[in-house]
């Protein structure tokens, strides 16, 4: 008996389970910390074990979870080519499903349902008129859907509230949803998290276009700034000395008409 | 002069030379293997995917870029880490050598420490080639998307330094950072641990086969190990699912701490401090399992 518990080997399965104790509270606080500090991925959901199939489900624990979603990825591209919006729909809701702290995969699917979904099925002449309109604005409407869930998992990210700003944005030249104060208000919030000026001017441009004053001297307070920051550019030229009229700004506080461009740029950067 | 001072030097219990001599000449032998074929298949896939997929949107083709070939330099060095580390002791005594080895004056865990290091040290360098040539892939593949972008902005005369700022910060994020680096280390971390782990299963196996059935069971156990330790510590599972999930937790590393690639593939920081941590953790994995491996080759009969 004593011999036996002075085995070699019997120390050895003694160790390697006491391994295990003592390593279990460390796994479970660095796991949990990395997860919080958005490091590494929670553990895929047991849903999608049916939609990925044994060896994709196995293969996403396996650490290949961002291959598999490039993969998924693919299969979406392939169908938005062939034109099959609801495999596209799917295959993206299960990318995101797969990698929902990357922001590209949300913009992308959003754009896909928003934008060429939407436009196809206003376009398609082989529906009836009322149902064209009907699945452009579901079709919309889930874009928005789209941004709003990756939102919850990205809270605050620059790039989702752009492109809600942008399916709200009366500018927009497919006139997705027009609503230009949501589309500000997205516009400012993306600036305020760390979007680039622009998005504050174009935020600026759309509530110059309401006639309350709140949203008029909002928007001249913004674009005086840029002005007297220098970065002035025609549309400005414009709605600046509109917007001092309708203010009724101090002559001496109004700006140059004469003043030169130092920005060459007029329109806003897009995808 | 020089044989009569190193014959009248003492013998110690532990020498790190005697490690360093086995493990380059495990580094010899694993090459003789032809072991590092994986790398030409490896750089082949990287410059295929690297000018692939054209069409897609800038960020997502240099994401693709990275997902494949990350993706590939993981099963890579798992499968090196296991298919080496199985190999080597039944190689040793199919060839004798480590009759010779150990009828010296060398302790059976110099043995074992100096065949993990050059297997170690096999992996560190094969990583390192292939990061130095995935990182070119990616900087060549981020500078040509740049250049046709402000070209296309020039193109439209919207080449502003605000527009070009802004697209060049864009697929910058998406390309070569030094996380991705941080990424590549985290895969090296991970496969040391599967070859520590298959290194003591093989101490104890029979075969080269049953060394790497279990080894590559173990790793894929060792990947779902935070979804076994959840329903382990869930009050909601019931008794054979506690049971069945705290004897793999025990039993499994868990592999899924070092999947730091998702965030290097999107470009996040990834601190000083979680590197160390996670290295902390691995060298816990690879001393303890190279500790019980040598309980286990001690008593071997050979």
């Amino acid at each position: 008996m004593n011999r036996a518990l002075r085995s070699p080997r019997l120390l050895g399965v003694l160790l390697f389970l006491m391994m295990g104790i003592v390593k279990l509270p460390l796994e479970n606080h660095l796991s949990h910390s990395l997860r919080d500090q958005k490091l590494i991925p929670n553990p895929p959901a047991l849903s999608l074990r049916d939609s990925l199939g044994q060896m994709g489900f196995a293969a996403t624990l396996g650490g290949l979870r961002s291959l598999v979603a490039s993969i998924t990825y693919l299969q979406a591209y392939v169908a938005f080519e062939r034109v099959e919006w609801g495999k596209v729909d799917s295959l993206m809701t299960l990318t995101t499903l797969l990698q929902p702290l990357e922001p590209s995969y949300w913009d992308e699917a959003s754009w896909h349902m928003a934008y060429n979904a939407a436009s196809n099925y206003l376009n398609d002449e082989k529906i009836r008129a009322a149902l064209r309109q009907k699945l452009f604005r579901d079709h919309v409407q889930r874009g928005i859907n789209i941004l709003n869930e990756g939102l919850k998992f990205l809270p605050n990210h620059p790039r989702l509230l752009i492109k809600l700003g942008d399916i709200y944005n009366t500018e927009s030249p497919a006139r997705r949803s027009p609503d230009g104060r949501k589309a500000a208000e997205y516009y400012l919030a993306a600036h305020a998290n760390g979007a680039q000026g622009f998005y504050e001017r174009i935020a600026a441009y759309e509530l110059a276009k309401f006639e309350d004053r709140p949203s008029q001297q909002q928007a001249y307070d913004i674009l005086k700034r840029y002005y007297d920051q220098d970065t002035f550019n025609p549309t400005m030229r414009r709605l600046l000395p509109e917007l001092e009229e309708k203010l009724q700004i101090p002559a001496i506080q109004r700006i140059d008409p004469q003043r030169p461009f130092s920005q060459p740029g007029r329109r806003t950067l897009r995808r | 002069m020089s044989t009569a001072t190193s014959a009248s030097a003492p013998h110690r219990n532990f020498s790190p030379a005697r490690i360093w001599a086995l493990a380059t000449s495990t580094v010899t032998q694993l090459l003789r293997m032809k072991i590092l074929v994986f790398l030409a298949v490896f750089s082949l896939i990287v410059v295929a995917t690297g000018f692939a997929f054209p069409t897609m949107s800038p960020e997502q083709q240099l994401k693709l870029l990275k997902d494949v070939s990350l993706g590939a330099l993981q099963l890579f060095s798992i499968v090196i880490a296991i298919a080496a580390t199985a190999l080597l002791l039944p190689r040793d005594l199919e060839d004798r050598t480590l009759y010779t080895i150990l009828s010296k004056p060398v302790p059976r865990y110099e043995y074992l420490i100096g065949k993990l290091l050059g297997v170690i040290l096999l992996l560190a360098g094969g990583l390192l080639v292939m990061d130095i040539i995935f990182s070119g892939v990616v900087w060549l593949k981020q500078n040509l998307i740049i250049s046709s972008q402000i070209a296309a902005l020039r193109a439209e005369q919207n080449d502003t330094p605000e527009n070009i700022a802004a697209i060049t910060a864009i697929t910058s994020q998406y390309g070569l950072s030094w996380s991705l680096h941080a990424g590549v280390f985290s895969i090296f971390l991970k496969s040391a641990v599967i070859a520590a782990l298959s290194l003591l299963i093989s101490c104890f196996a029979s075969s080269t086969l049953f060394t790497i059935v279990v080894s590559l069971g173990f790793t894929i156990a060792g990947h779902g190990q935070q979804l076994m330790r959840d329903w382990f510590l869930s009050s909601l599972s019931g008794f054979w699912e506690k049971s069945i999930s705290l004897v793999l937790t025990l039993i499994c590393p868990d592999l899924g701490l070092f999947d730091l690639v998702e965030a290097a593939i999107r470009g996040d920081i990834i601190p000083l401090n979680v590197l160390a941590n996670v290295t902390g953790i691995a060298l816990l994995y690879i001393i303890g399992y190279t500790a019980v491996a040598h309980l286990f080759f001690v008593d071997k009969e050979l």
